[in-house]
């Protein structure tokens, strides 16, 4: 007990002075998350919509694909990344593997197969009329969508949360795709596991630390948002 | 019956077509019409398909099939559609508003296709908001309103827009005599301004003095109703210049003597 208590408080020393390792490493998720969230969901949004407000041949199928697929285990999308930037895979000569941008990659791939079925869902379940509506009225029809994801604002953003939670936290593709090179790639799940296996518990905690206060924040959040949606 | 009808209508569907995906043939009607200025009231019990008519005549559900004629050109619904869609409003039962203003919600269509001013846009929404007394809503969340506030909010957002032809499903209902009263005074102006309207209703007093016309969707077809509208007395009758808040309240009155 008393390794853990002094370990923490080595943490909290680590993360108020400032340390320059530790917070790029926490730099380093941030950069990584933020973007593929920010390239991911709109695109995962848009197709979520078409699969919910469009009639086409393979909608169903593919609603149903898209399904499965949204747990799908980090590794394996690591593994398919891995596969697609190494030297000898598609896209080898792009030289990408181990970069933040095959992080970025990695988790575009997480973020857009949470955010499909889980958006398709909150959009299947609205009032259809707030589509009608706005087609009536003459908006044309990507207008008409803008106007139908903005009355979802609250659930989508809610899902684009959660799948952002999803992302900040996994360790497969980062490690697989990034390789956990410091100062470069190493983020905040990766070095936790590292510094772990290693037995130098300050850094993993005070890590640890900052993705618990993020969650804690995140779900603060998430209840305001809730709460509002719901006084409507 | 009048002047109205014997002018070629505004806008005609025919041979309306529409099967349900269980393979029930849901409408099969041969030519309907709907004419400046004209008010025709379609009844029918629960599920007939009354609520469908008006969305393929709004361009929002496709029908199997139909033929449209419109300003001159018969062409098939599909590319009928993209000519006459923005001449035509429907609105739902309930009323949906978007979660915004009042005023944002009465503004919305004004942003496709008028090329306004942002003054003239201001301008228009106004007139229209103290036309259907919602000026001091205007700032209001549209989702904290009543039901009939909500369905004025909705009228006015499709008047605003001059269409040529509006569709209203239910609007009476739920409604209480004030609402139907303001509902009734506006379709009654619309009505003036020379709008041509299908509307769908339980209720036929409120319609005493404004539907001109009265068809029953019956087994997918249209025929002579089975209830007739109250008449309004002829001699009492408002003309159009003379329409005024009391008019519904006055119909309606007259109707209870007669009908």
């Amino acid at each position: 007990m008393d390794g853990i208590g002094e370990a923490t408080l080595r943490a909290l020393h680590l993360l108020v002075a400032g340390d320059a390792a530790l917070w790029n490493i926490i730099g380093v998720s941030f950069r990584v998350s933020v973007s593929a969230i920010l390239i991911s969901a709109p695109v995962a949004v848009v197709l979520a919509f078409l699969l919910a407000y469009a009639r086409f041949p393979v909608r169903l199928p593919l609603i149903s694909t898209l399904q499965s697929l949204q747990s799908i285990p980090t590794v394996v999308v690591g593994l398919l990344v891995y596969m697609l930037l190494s030297r000898r895979g598609l896209f080898g000569d792009l030289h990408l593997l181990f970069t933040q941008t095959a992080m970025v990659i990695g988790q575009i791939v997480i973020a857009f197969l949470f955010v499909v079925p889980m958006a398709h869902g909150v959009l299947a379940a609205a009032d259809r009329r707030a589509w009608e509506t706005a087609r009536t009225l003459g908006a044309p029809p990507w207008r008409a969508m803008l106007t139908v994801l903005t009355e979802l604002r609250f659930g989508l953003l809610a899902v684009a949360i959660a799948a952002f939670a999803r992302i900040v936290t996994e360790v497969g593709t980062s490690i697989m795709v990034g390789g956990n090179i410091e100062n470069f790639t190493r983020n905040i799940p990766t070095a936790i596991a590292l510094e772990t296996s290693k037995g130098e518990f300050a850094q993993g905690i005070a890590l640890g630390l900052v993705l618990l206060v993020l969650a804690l924040l995140l779900n603060v959040f998430l209840g305001m948002l809730q709460g509002k949606g719901e006084m409507r | 019956m009048s002047a109205v009808e014997r002018s070629p209508p505004l806008l005609r569907l025919r041979d309306i077509r529409k099967t349900l995906p269980t393979g029930r043939q849901l409408l099969d009607i041969e030519a309907l019409d709907i004419h400046a200025g004209g008010c025709l009231l379609l009844t029918g019990p629960n599920g007939v398909g009354k609520t469908t008519l008006l969305k393929i005549i709004s361009g929002l559900e496709p029908p199997d099939h139909a033929l449209v004629d419109y300003r001159g050109t018969s062409l098939a619904w599909p590319a009928a559609r993209r000519r006459y869609r923005r001449d035509v409003i429907y609105l739902h039962q309930q009323a949906y508003l978007f979660d915004r203003s009042v005023m944002e919600n009465v503004t919305y269509g004004l942003h496709h296709g008028f090329r306004l001013s942002r003054a003239q846009i201001g301008e228009r929404v106004e007139r229209a908001l103290e036309l259907c007394g919602l000026s001091h809503l205007a700032g209001r969340n549209a989702r904290e309103l009543s039901g009939g506030e909500k369905q004025r909010v909705a009228l006015t957002r499709a008047l605003v827009l001059s269409p040529r032809v509006l569709l209203l499903d239910e609007p009476f209902a739920g409604l209480d005599d004030e609402s139907r009263n303001r509902t009734g005074f506006l379709i009654q102006r619309l009505k003036s301004e020379q709008v041509g309207m299908v509307v769908t209703s339980h209720e036929l007093l409120p319609l005493a003095g404004i539907a001109d016309e009265h068809l029953e969707l019956r087994a997918g077809q249209l025929v002579a109703p089975t209830r007739t509208v109250p008449r309004a007395n002829p001699a009492r009758r408002p003309r159009n210049n003379e329409t005024h808040g009391h008019v519904a309240y006055f119909d309606m009155k007259v109707g209870d003597e007669t009908g």
